[in-house]
């Protein structure tokens, strides 16, 4: 907690962060916890990334502005402001590279529901379904053309088991509490419930600390 | 007369060893439609088995046929999921090369690994992919190129190792002739030695033309 946060906490109106700043906190959040998190999470809708775009753009021009004066002081904000720039491709990259791993993991089920396919971003929905068909296309050119018709379907779930693989929601992640909040965790032997404090860092099974996320009350580190 | 599943095994036996190699194996053509060949097979025996029936099979009255039936209904799908692994591996290697920066257009660059120079040389029928195969990689390629070209200040396709210096000393590994960087023309040739922008050259440390040192 620095002195900003302190500040806001007395006055709520107060605004010292400039938005680029708080879109890079919330971009490091975004990555870390998509990361960390072993089923795709909702693609941020307050056009987070449209922001960032548009700031790497600028910076961008502004490198190339900047080449060609050879001005040693102009020589080193170029630097400055060129290793910043790889930091943010590396990070949105780095992020949108976790989401294609899952999506492409388990294509099926994020492609099933109405409430799973909401997660994906547009442009990661048209991937998505494309890289699906795709497959398909493949299996039936390859082998599953030439099967019985009633056994030419991907998503069977007879014989008790379900053709379409999804993520393990109960794999362990580590949470920090951003706020005091109960932690209940299920354990092999016996269930606990305790009551956790800020910063706490506790570690248990993704399904059992994603209200914790989802209510802002941790985030996953 | 080999024992049903065993087919499949050889299949996911193969696709397990493929998970561990750096190339991609023949496609087992072969063994991929005998193992189709097999499905068809025990469905007709379970259509035949079926037929006096007449769609009116107890399985509590003939307990020995309903446990052949079941015998067959449980191959076949196994069957099924061992292709269907089996094809999944491959595709996941495929996706892989191409996300690695392999041409789509140079699919002999990706059979040298597999087949001696020799026979790559032949073209065609020495590829250790099936035509599907091929036609998939290419299919593939088009796609993520175009989930990428809706992100170009990004570069998706660069290194997941995550950015510590800007500039990078690399030694050359092949002549790669000249390249442009915005402090002018660098000519990369064999053996000699640079201090660049990692950005610049990041492709050619993917392609094997430049090697980072330090």
């Amino acid at each position: 907690m620095d002195i900003d946060d302190i500040l806001r906490d007395v006055d709520p109106t107060f605004h010292t962060i400039p938005q680029e700043k708080r879109d890079l906190q919330e971009l490091t959040r975004t990555w870390i916890a998509e990361r960390s998190a072993p089923e795709l999470l909702p693609w941020p809708a307050n056009g987070l990334f449209e922001r960032i775009n548009s700031n790497i753009k600028r910076q961008i021009e502004k490198v190339e502005e900047m080449t060609g004066d050879m001005d040693p002081k102009t020589n080193f904000a170029l630097i400055v402001i060129q290793t910043e720039l790889e930091r943010y491709r590396y990070l949105v990259r780095s992020y949108l590279r976790a989401r294609i791993a899952k999506i492409d993991k388990h294509t099926l089920h994020y492609l099933s529901t109405d409430e799973l396919r909401a997660r994906l971003s547009e442009m990661e929905l048209a991937y998505a379904t494309r890289h699906q068909a795709l497959l398909h296309n493949h299996y039936l050119s390859s082998f599953l053309s030439s099967f019985p018709p009633n056994l030419q379907n991907l998503n069977d779930t007879s014989v008790g088991l379900n053709m379409i693989d999804t993520p393990d929601l109960e794999s362990a992640v580590f949470i920090r509490l951003l706020k005091n909040a109960v932690v209940r965790g299920r354990g092999v032997d016996a269930d606990d419930v305790f009551s956790a404090r800020e910063s706490d860092i506790v570690i248990l099974r993704w399904a059992d600390a994603k209200p914790l996320v989802a209510a802002g009350s941790a985030e996953l580190v | 007369m080999p024992i049903y599943g065993d087919l499949g095994n050889k299949l996911v036996q193969h696709a397990k060893r493929t998970q561990n190699l750096a190339h991609l194996p023949p496609y087992q053509t072969e063994l991929v439609r005998a193992v189709t060949r097999e499905v068809r097979e025990l469905d007709k025996d379970v259509a035949s088995l079926l037929e006096p029936y007449q769609g009116s099979f107890d399985p509590s009255a003939d307990q020995a046929t309903a446990c052949t039936l079941l015998v067959n209904h449980l191959s076949m799908r196994r069957n099924k999921r061992c292709l269907l692994a089996y094809h999944r591996t491959r595709t996941d290697k495929l996706e892989e090369l191409v996300w690695s920066g392999a041409d789509p257009l140079d699919l002999a660059g990706l059979q040298a690994g597999a087949v001696n120079d020799a026979a790559a040389a032949d073209g065609g029928e020495s590829s250790s992919l099936s035509p599907q195969e091929e036609d998939y990689f290419r299919q593939y390629g088009d796609l993520l190129a175009a989930y990428k070209g809706q992100w170009t200040d990004i570069d998706l396709t660069g290194s997941l190792e995550p950015p510590r210096d800007l500039f990078i000393d690399v030694r050359v590994l092949k002549d790669a002739g000249e390249i442009q960087t915005e402090y002018g023309a660098i000519n990369l040739t064999k053996n000699s030695q640079f201090y660049v922008r990692q950005g610049d050259v990041e492709r050619l440390i993917a392609q094997g033309y430049l090697q980072k040192l330090g």
